[in-house]
């Protein structure tokens, strides 16, 4: 579904801070939004947390850079960094031209997660936040 | 949009690189009305601008313009400007917008004993950038006439339909390219601006002109190994740490504001130095990262980016002297990460490739 100019992807669970979550048979894969990715434009550096990194909900996990900004990636959830997207090393635009598919960031092996959804939106929930945050 | 020293300017227009490399390719525009200028007139004008500044205004003929810098009594660097002689008795001081206020008060307190004019004009003439290796076609075929006669740090008149304009071979870009003073564009009534901005885009629209925001003006600058007041000079700095020390002239016959502190770094040497430095490995370096040689901190950077056209990240910062070679290698500490780098000249790209010498060289 589209909010303005932003595209938000049905069946996510989001942050706040403009994060996904997309669950995959008792894993989470986990990215930036599109709008995320406009509004800091033209990534060129992502910097990825390392395999085996155990992260809590909302804490930190790594950054993505523009040529101007410096953006924090949450985890939406706690759990250990499985797998992380090489490719982003190389060419972190990918986050920029394909936020919710191959701009993915991390994939995570959650701990609580029942328990932690309650704390994320779901898209429509998240079209509602950015609708609010797009009038201010 | 993004606020600038009190300005609503606007990071990009189209995307920082696409801006920054539009420039080193074509041409680039840039409102730079934000800067603060004056017109300093009158029978000492250049005598006053000779005690004002380090730089020999007695060199500067009529039609030149030229870098300097203001300096406090300690020899630091109150601002840094451009001064254009328009005619043998008026100049035009080109300075920051964060120090508007700033060097008006100092100018003013300064100017006891000189029958000069002072008069602030920065809401009141518009400045452009225009900058790039086809900045000066654009400007050609925008004006009519042949703007060879304002070549690089030099002055003169430009007329854009019917508006006649101030230009002078300047930027803050490292290219080539032009920067135009227009009269009679108050901040109620900037008409005269709308006017020549839109000829040149207009203009230069089959030759890629691109306009350009903030974004990419700090970038270029870094990439030309520019200052920026506030991060690489500030009145604890002096001209010669900032390796800036082409425009303090201390033979040049007559005293001048910081000239004996001045002189005393020359002898006595300088407890840190500015060097470019070019990271190895991927990452952004960013103002406020220490700078490392076999991990004892040797510095810190005071601007950092990623540069488009060298496709890594670049940092400029205050080091020791003894680590300001070329080569010598260094880290970063950008957050909790150190990034391998090294003591890079300055400019960062390479000058036969880019930069407005390349024009020179072409045209041998």
């Amino acid at each position: 579904m589209q909010v303005g100019e932003y595209q938000v992807r049905e069946g996510l669970y989001y942050t706040k801070e403009h994060d996904w979550v997309k669950l995959e048979g008792g894993l989470c894969r986990v990215g930036i939004s599109d709008f995320a990715q406009k509004s800091l434009h033209e990534i060129v550096y992502a910097e990825l947390p390392k395999v085996g990194l155990r992260v809590k909900q909302m804490e930190s996990m790594g950054t993505v850079e523009s040529v101007k900004a410096v953006s924090d990636v949450f985890s939406p959830i706690t759990g250990e960094v499985l797998e992380v997207n090489e490719k982003l090393s190389e060419q972190p635009e990918l986050i920029n031209r394909s936020p919710y598919d191959d701009g993915w960031i991390a994939v995570i092996k959650p701990e609580k997660l029942e328990e932690e959804l309650k704390n994320l939106l779901d898209h429509n929930g998240y079209a509602k936040y950015l609708e609010e945050l797009l009038k201010e | 949009m993004i606020d600038f020293s009190g300005f609503e300017m606007p990071l990009w227009y189209r995307g920082i690189q696409t801006e920054c490399l539009a420039v080193r390719n074509q041409a680039g525009i840039f409102d730079v009305s934000h800067m603060g200028r004056a017109f300093i007139k009158g029978p000492d004008s250049e005598a006053f601008l000779n005690y004002l500044t380090p730089n020999d205004v007695s060199k500067l003929k009529p039609g030149k313009a030229h870098y300097s810098v203001l300096c406090n009594e300690r020899g630091g660097v109150v601002d840094d400007v451009v001064l254009l002689r328009v005619d043998e008795d008026v100049f035009l001081l080109v300075f920051n917008a964060g120090n508007r206020g700033k060097d008006l008060k100092w100018i003013e307190a300064h100017r006891k004993g000189y029958d000069v004019d002072v008069r602030h004009v920065s809401d009141e003439v518009a400045m452009i950038a225009i900058q790039g290796p086809k900045a000066r076609e654009v400007v050609e075929s925008a004006c009519r006439s042949d703007v060879s006669s304002v070549g690089r740090f030099e002055c003169g008149n430009l007329n854009f339909n019917g508006i006649d304009c101030i230009a002078s071979g300047t930027g803050y870009t490292g290219e080539d390219g032009l920067e135009i003073f227009v009269p009679d564009a108050t901040l109620e009534n900037p008409g005269s601006a709308v006017k020549v901005w839109d000829t040149l885009l207009a203009m230069g629209e089959g030759e890629g002109l691109t306009p350009c925001g903030l974004g990419a003006r700090d970038v270029l600058r870094l990439e030309a190994g520019m200052c920026l007041y506030g991060n690489e000079l500030k009145e604890s700095i002096t001209p010669f740490e900032a390796g800036i020390g082409f425009v303090v002239k201390l033979d040049k016959g007559v005293d001048f504001i910081g000239r004996k502190a001045l002189q005393e770094q020359k002898l006595q040497g300088m407890p840190r130095i500015r060097v470019g430095v070019k990271l190895l490995e991927r990452g952004v370096p960013r103002k406020g990262n220490s700078i490392l040689h076999n991990g004892e901190v040797i510095g810190e950077v005071t601007s950092g980016t990623y540069s488009p056209i060298l496709k890594c990240g670049i940092a400029m910062g205050y080091v020791k002297p003894e680590f300001r070679e070329p080569g010598v290698k260094v880290e970063l500490k950008i957050r909790e990460r150190y990034v391998n780098g090294e003591v890079s000249s300055m400019p960062f790209y390479d000058v036969t490739v880019y930069g407005w010498r390349r024009i020179r060289t072409n045209h041998k």
